[in-house]
């Protein structure tokens, strides 16, 4: 099907349906409910991009209380002073670094979620990573992420579907967030290199796909795992080559490697995959020493690639729908150390862009006297915001994925 | 009959394995044995390995290092040649290139296992000659012993730079590599305290890397007594090691990761599983040979739980078919696509390493595997056995398609083609049921993109 027509009248069926003409139930004519299945999950479904800040971000020298007395006197060469900080409200400030988010901020897209983190928090990289990415604090079960799990939960309405649930955009392993039981994500380094070669020989690419999908009699489940890969990805890499292929965006992006990224995104969901998640790294914030430039570096990298996407959504009326979380495995110490940097730390910030967040500031600022092994202590549970993104953004039942006890944090606008 | 994991005890499963009727020591357990104690084997290699019998095979490996002057000289000079550039991403050639020659190939496969274990990434330190340093010093101790790889890479200036250790002062010791060591070196998660990474941060006050050299600058070092893991003293980085090396967990987690490495991804191979394999290690006091041995001539090893059971990383996946075919290439190429398959050597993700496994799979990396194996075969750059691909026929008097099919199945693949399958790669290279040559490089390209293909 061509994509343009595709996605009009799947957008037309869609209206269709919320408007309950078609309830897509087995009455429904045959060609909608194909149609529906051929998305699985319709365009016009909220998404959620993730925006992982790789190697602990320094929460503190983020989302700044420059006047507190203890931070001027733990960052004696690393504080920022009142003069420098993009001012948020009270005695909060945002790193100079961050115009792109302090643009968001006054266009009421972004929420600055404080003091999150989990109880007993583990200063390892790969261990506090894996409990963002599972949201188990214990090591018990490592082999799906949580929104893997959610996408499990919904297996049977993704195995009619031609896009994959998710998708993550880089170089680095797959996040484990995305890693399922029975549904497969891809992930892609590249747009550009996410294609098959033949040199244009399309009976060797007919011939690719049908040795790969050719019934294996006994395969093992490593086999058989390795060949859902390959159709997948066979089936995949063809739908991205159609539908990106006359995209056009008003948008002058930063030339920096997430805002690429991001851009990337904003094409696929434009073109109307059904793809509800995607998935992005920042790596660099494992910021031991001279840590001045490069967190600010990052940082600046950060907030222009956000501002752009945004403004690109919005200008493809796509903004409503999409919804950017961004979060680091851990925060760092509020001492600064020797070398001009920061140790691994504990509780830091998360941000929520969109135009359905509550905007602003919510929840203090963790206090700088009262901490624990040198680190602020964490307020808000992170599975409380997975819990309003799943609940409340997603539509699927928070409880089966993040067990129970954690109440939707307010970060979305009711 | 071949016997998969739930079949095996680990008394059974640890005891030699020993050919027979039902179970001949034949071409394809020869290719498996190379796939995993190497980086796969030519026909000429997989013919002499049958003749040697699994233990004269395994022998060979174990000992071929030593035979190695004459070949480590010249990969020395070629080294030397690409350092004048200071571009680490010529030394990962030339590193390929070593994998690709090498008549030891256990010491290169240890040496790239010693580099995802202690993994330091050229993309952060940069120069060219610290990487070759510490390449040099995994190959040096590769199959030899894992207490002078944890006491040397404890003063090795590539891996201090990338872990921001190369200073470590006594009012503030630096944490980093000690918690590497616990963590990831040595130890494994949940063997020890936070309490016990400080206090061995502080066995390694002083140590510091000035201008590219270990030092030890003892106006920095903590004199005072430490504790770690309940053992005090005034213990200085060596000592602190040497507390570490001697819990059982560290011959333990070492041989965990062994197992993994060289025999199956997904088993969860628990305590009683590895128990054997590290008594042998402690016994060995921490050299390597021996557990190799035990692994390569196990029943376990020559099992279904083992064969095909491990995801051919991108580097076995790039040099093993070169190898199989017994061909050569654009190996500096070679090393920026494997990079797209997420295994650039001397360019490790983080400091643990490659994961490996079902994560070297995914839509992305299965499109770029594809593509590598078509660049490799459609290539002017390569040759093999010095001359065009369709010369490898004659070579080994190939005359039918079917043949020719089963030979490169034997070479390349660790598990057997469906029937359906192979029917396709027979018909795409033959004619009116005659062989066309020149269709060899469609049927290698198709049969490199087939799920078996990536399966070691």
């Amino acid at each position: 099907m061509l994509t343009t027509t595709r996605r009009k009248f799947l957008a037309a069926v869609s209206a269709a349906a919320s408007s309950g003409l078609v309830s897509l139930s087995p009455q429904a004519p045959g060609f909608l409910c194909e149609a529906a299945a051929a998305g699985a999950e319709l365009p016009g479904d909220r998404i959620l991009v993730v925006v992982q800040l790789s190697g602990g971000n320094d929460g503190l020298n983020t989302v700044i209380p420059y006047k507190d007395e203890v931070y001027r006197r733990r960052r004696p060469s690393l504080g920022i002073g009142e003069d420098r900080v993009l001012k948020v409200e009270g005695d909060i400030g945002l790193h100079p670094a961050l115009t792109g988010m302090a643009t968001l901020l006054e266009n009421r897209r972004l929420a600055i979620v404080q003091g999150v983190g989990y109880p007993n928090p583990n200063r390892s990289h790969f261990e506090s990573m894996d409990i963002w990415h599972t949201a188990y604090t214990k090591p018990q079960d490592r082999a799906a992420g949580w929104l893997g799990r959610a996408f499990d939960a919904r297996r049977q309405v993704l195995a009619q579907a031609t896009d994959p649930p998710a998708m993550h955009l880089g170089p680095e392993n797959q996040p484990l967030a995305l890693a399922a039981r029975d549904v497969p994500s891809p992930s892609i380094r590249s747009l550009d290199q996410f294609k098959l070669e033949t040199g244009g020989n399309g009976q060797q690419r007919e011939a690719i796909v049908a040795a790969a999908k050719a019934p294996r009699g006994s395969a093992s489940d490593l086999l058989k795992f390795v060949q859902t890969r390959t159709t997948s990805a066979l089936e995949v890499s063809r739908r991205i080559e159609a539908a990106t292929k006359d995209y056009k965006t008003p948008i002058e992006y930063p030339g920096t490697d997430l805002a690429q990224k991001l851009k990337r995104i904003a094409q696929l969901i434009d073109a109307g995959l059904a793809t509800r998640v995607y998935y992005v790294a920042l790596d660099g914030f494992d910021t031991h020493s001279d840590q001045r430039d490069a967190h600010a570096g990052l940082l600046g990298q950060l907030g222009g690639a956000l501002a752009a996407f945004a403004d690109d959504l919005a200008a493809h009326m796509q903004l409503d729908r999409v919804l950017t979380l961004v979060f680091s495995e851990f925060g760092r110490r509020v001492e600064e150390n020797a070398s001009r940097g920061t140790d691994h730390g504990a509780a830091a910030p998360v941000f929520l862009v969109g135009s359905r967040v509550s905007p602003g500031l919510i929840g203090k600022h963790p206090r700088l006297d009262d901490l624990a092994d040198g680190d602020v202590k964490f307020h808000t549970d992170f599975r409380s915001v997975y819990a309003a993104i799943l609940e409340q953004w997603m539509g699927w039942p928070a409880a089966p994925i993040l067990g129970e006890g954690f109440a939707p944090a307010p970060v979305l606008q009711s | 009959m071949s016997l998969t994991l739930a079949d095996l005890r680990p008394a059974d499963a640890w005891q030699r394995f020993e050919p027979s009727a039902e179970q001949p020591f034949n071409r394809r357990l020869a290719a498996h044995l190379y796939r995993r104690a190497g980086m796969a084997a030519t026909s000429r290699e997989l013919d002499e390995a049958v003749r040697l019998g699994p233990e004269g095979a395994v022998k060979q490996l174990l000992s071929s290092g030593d035979t190695l002057a004459k070949f480590d000289q010249e990969m020395h000079k070629f080294a030397q040649v690409t350092l004048a550039a200071n571009n680490p991403e010529l030394l990962a050639g030339w590193w390929l290139h070593r994998m690709r020659h090498t008549p030891a190939p256990l010491v290169e496969k240890m040496t790239l296992f010693w580099h995802g274990h202690f993994a330091t990434s050229a993309a952060k330190v940069r120069e060219a000659e610290l990487m070759l340093q510490q390449n040099e010093m995994f190959r040096r101790h590769a199959l030899g012993d894992f207490g002078q790889l944890v006491r040397g890479i404890a003063r090795d200036p590539a891996m201090l730079l990338y872990l921001d250790s190369a200073t470590n002062r006594k009012v503030h010791p630096n944490e980093n590599f000690a918690r590497e060591v616990m963590e990831l070196f040595c130890l494994g998660l949940g063997h020890y305290t936070e309490r016990d990474i400080q206090e061995l941060a502080r066995c390694f006050t002083g140590w510091e890397i000035q201008y590219g050299h270990f030092k030890f600058n003892a106006y920095q070092h903590d004199e005072q007594s430490k504790t770690v893991l309940g053992k005090s003293g005034k213990f200085d980085g060596d000592d602190g090691l040497a507390v570490i090396l001697d819990q059982p967990a560290t011959a333990e987690f070492i041989c965990g990761k062994l197992l993994r490495f060289f025999v199956a991804d997904d088993e969860v191979f628990t305590p009683e599983w590895v128990a054997p394999l590290a008594g042998k290690f402690r016994e060995s006091k921490l050299s390597v040979a021996p557990v190799l041995e035990m692994i390569f001539t196990s029943r376990l090893f020559y099992s279904e739980a083992a064969i095909g059971q491990k995801v051919r990383s991108p580097i076995e996946l790039g040099v093993g078919m070169l190898r199989a075919l017994d061909a050569t290439t654009n190996m500096v190429q070679l090393a920026n696509r494997l990079r797209e398959l997420g295994q650039m050597p001397l360019y490790p993700p983080n400091v643990k390493g490659w994961d490996g496994g079902r994560t070297w799979i995914n839509s992305s990396t299965l499109l770029g595997r594809a593509n590598l194996v078509r660049y490799l075969v459609e290539n002017p750059d390569t040759r093999f056995a010095g001359g065009p691909l369709e010369q490898l026929l004659d070579k080994q008097s190939i005359k039918s398609a079917a043949d020719a099919v089963d030979r490169f199945a034997e070479l390349l693949l660790a598990v057997p083609l469906a029937a359906d399958v192979r029917a396709q790669l027979i018909a795409s290279l033959e004619q009116n049921g005659s062989l066309r040559p020149d269709r060899l490089r469609q049927m290698l390209h198709l049969a490199g993109t087939l799920p078996e293909f990536q399966l070691a």
